[in-house]
C-alpha cells in the first residue's frame, strides 16, 4: 500500500471512527514521522534476526522460490518457519510443502511411502471442511472481524452437533 | 488421580517379570497421533487445545477405555516431576503449556498424553521382553481409540505427525536394557556404534539427552515412514536376543575372572545402601545397578529384584520428596533418600514389595 502523502511504501497505518465513520490513514515511516506520528522503534533483536537467517542459509542452504515464501493456506506456518522450528502446523502442511519435505523424509527415513497399518475412516487432509473452517476462524479473529468470527464459530458448533 | 497414593505403589512395568527380566526391564510402544480436524498442538491456540482435550476424553469415555484423566493445568512442579519420573508423561508435557494431560491406565501400563507435541500420545509398557504382546495390546487401543476419533492420514505418508520424523506409522518400539557388565567392560561403545548403523538410537532412563544413569539403556527405532509396525517390531525382536547374549556372556567372563572382585563389589554396594546416612541419586543409581546384577548372579540372595527396580524409581526426587510429604533442598534429599533405602533393604528382604 502506498503512503498517501508521497509514492513510498506506506508503513504506518492508522484507523479511528468518528460518529460512526471510519477513517483510515496511511503513510510511509518519514511522512509519519513529519505528523508527528512516530512509528514504533525496530525491535532489538533485527540485528540477530539476521544472523540466525543468514546462519540457517549456510546451514539448511537458500530455499529456492516458491519453497522460500511458500505458506500454508490453512495455518499460515511458512516453510521457513518449519526449518527453524522443526515442527508443522497442521496436517496440511504436508501437502501445502511436499516439495521441501520429501528429500527431508528420504534422509530421515529412507523412503516415501507409508507401508502398515490405516485407519478404516479417512478425509484426505486438507480437506477437512472443519479444519478449513477453524483456519478461516483464526484469520476472522486475527483481523478483529469479530462478525464473520461469530458466524464461523456457530458453523463449527453446528457441525459438531451434525456428527 | 490420587497422585500421592502414587508413591505408595509402583507401576506394572517394573515387577520385575517376563521373558529375560534380569536384563530387559520392559517393553513398551508409542504411537503418535492426530486429530484431522486441529491444526498440530505446537500451532494450536489455548480455546483449540480445550477442544481438542475435550474430543479426545470424550472419544476416551465412548470407547470405554478404563482409564482415569490427569490435567496438567494447574498441577505444581513436584506433581509434574513425580510422572515424569513414573515414565507417564515426557519431560515435553511436563514443561509445556496450555490445556494438556494424560490418561494412565489401572496398572500403569497404559498411558495416554493429550497435547503433546502431537495431539495423542499412547503408549503401552510391560515388564521384560514381550514386544509382540506390546503390540497386541496398543493395536487394539489404537482401534478403539479410531472408531470414536477423525485421525490425520493420508494414503502415501500414513499418519500426519508435527514433526516428518514420526510420519508414517508414528511407532516408536523401544526396550529398556539394564547393561552394567558391557557398561564396565566399555564393550557398550561397539554395541551403540552397531546399533546406529542400523538406525537404532539409544537413550539413557529418562529420554533424550539424559545420563545412562544405573547403566540403564533404552533402545528405539528412529525410521517410521517405510516399514510397517510389525516389521519395525521385528527389527528389534532380532537385534536385542544379541545384546543380552553379549551382557550374560560379559557377566559370565566376569564372574569367571575376578569372581572375588565382582563379590567385594557387589557386597559393598549393597552394605553402602543398608547403612548410608546421606547418599546422592547418582550415587544410589550406581549402587543399584551393582546390587541388581549381583541378584541376577545369586551373589545377593535375600532380596527381590522388584524391590531393586522399585528403587531405581522410588529414589528420584521428586518421588522422595512425595513421601516425605514435603519439599526438600538437595542435601535433605539425599538424607531422605538414605534412610528410605534403610527402611526399604530392611523390610522388603524376603518379602514381596509394597503392596499394589
Amino acid at each position: 500500500m502506498m503512503c498517501q502523502l508521497c509514492s513510498r511504501e506506506a508503513s504506518v497505518h492508522l484507523s479511528e471512527t468518528v460518529d460512526g465513520t471510519r477513517r483510515e490513514l496511511h503513510l510511509c515511516g518519514p511522512c509519519a514521522r513529519k505528523a508527528g506520528l512516530t512509528p514504533p522503534d525496530p525491535p532489538p533483536n533485527a540485528a540477530l534476526e539476521a544472523v540466525v537467517d543468514h546462519l540457517i542459509v549456510q546451514h539448511v542452504g537458500e530455499l529456492v522460490g516458491e519453497l522460500a515464501r511458500a505458506s500454508c493456506p490453512l495455518c499460515g506456518l511458512k516453510f521457513m518457519d518449519f526449518r527453524t522450528g522443526g515442527r508443522l502446523g497442521c496436517p496440511n502442511d504436508y501437502e501445502a510443502f511436499s516439495q521441501g519435505l520429501s528429500p527431508l523424509l528420504r534422509t530421515a527415513h529412507g523412503a516415501t511411502r507409508h507401508v502398515g497399518k490405516a485407519p478404516r475412516k479417512r478425509t484426505p487432509p486438507g480437506r477437512s471442511p472443519r479444519l478449513r473452517l477453524r483456519a478461516r476462524l483464526r484469520e476472522a479473529i486475527a483481523r478483529e472481524d469479530y462478525e464473520l468470527a461469530a458466524t464461523l464459530r456457530d458453523q463449527l458448533r453446528q457441525e459438531d452437533a451434525d456428527r | 488421580m490420587n497422585l500421592d497414593a502414587l508413591t505408595r505403589t509402583s507401576g506394572e512395568w517394573l515387577r520385575g517379570t517376563g521373558p529375560e527380566s534380569d536384563i530387559v526391564i520392559c517393553s513398551r510402544i508409542r504411537l503418535a497421533r492426530n486429530l484431522a480436524d486441529f491444526p498440530f498442538t505446537s500451532r494450536a491456540s489455548d480455546p483449540e487445545k480445550l477442544e481438542i482435550e475435550r474430543v479426545c476424553r470424550s472419544a476416551m469415555d465412548k470407547a470405554g477405555l478404563d482409564l482415569e484423566y490427569q490435567s496438567l493445568v494447574d498441577l505444581g512442579l513436584l506433581d509434574r516431576q513425580l510422572l515424569v519420573e513414573r515414565q507417564l508423561i515426557s519431560r515435553e508435557l511436563s514443561g509445556g503449556d496450555g490445556p494438556r494431560g494424560v490418561a494412565v491406565g489401572p496398572r500403569e501400563n497404559m498411558s495416554i498424553m493429550v497435547n503433546e507435541e502431537d495431539h495423542l500420545r499412547i503408549q503401552v509398557m510391560n515388564s521384560g521382553f514381550s514386544l509382540p504382546e506390546v503390540w497386541e495390546q496398543i493395536n487394539a487401543l489404537d482401534d478403539r481409540l479410531e472408531e470414536q476419533l477423525h485421525f490425520a492420514f493420508n494414503p502415501q505418508l500414513g499418519y500426519l505427525t508435527s514433526c516428518p520424523t514420526n510420519v508414517g506409522t508414528g511407532i516408536r518400539v523401544g526396550v529398556m536394557l539394564h547393561l552394567p557388565a558391557l557398561a564396565n567392560t566399555k564393550q557398550i561403545e561397539k554395541v551403540f556404534r552397531a546399533l546406529h548403523k542400523i538406525n537404532l538410537a539409544v537413550r539413557g532412563l529418562y529420554g533424550e539427552g539424559t545420563q545412562a544413569d544405573g547403566d540403564f539403556y533404552q533402545i528405539s527405532n528412529q525410521q517410521t515412514l517405510g516399514k510397517s509396525e510389525r516389521e519395525l517390531i521385528r527389527n528389534l525382536s532380532d537385534v536385542v536376543p544379541q545384546i543380552i547374549s553379549y551382557e550374560r556372556q560379559a557377566r559370565q567372563e566376569w564372574i569367571a575372572q575376578r569372581r572375588q572382585h565382582l563379590h567385594d563389589q557387589v557386597s559393598r554396594a549393597y552394605g553402602v545402601l543398608k547403612t548410608a546416612h546421606t547418599i546422592s541419586s547418582s550415587e544410589t543409581m550406581h549402587l543399584l545397578s551393582s546390587v541388581r546384577m549381583g541378584i541376577n548372579l545369586g551373589l545377593i540372595d535375600d532380596l527381590e529384584i522388584r524391590t531393586v527396580n522399585e528403587l531405581f524409581i522410588h529414589t528420584q526426587p521428586a518421588h522422595l520428596q512425595k513421601i516425605q510429604g514435603e519439599e526438600l533442598e538437595v542435601d535433605e534429599r539425599n538424607i531422605a533418600r538414605a534412610g528410605y533405602i534403610r527402611r526399604r533393604l530392611t523390610a522388603d528382604r524376603h518379602e514381596e514389595g509394597p503392596a499394589d
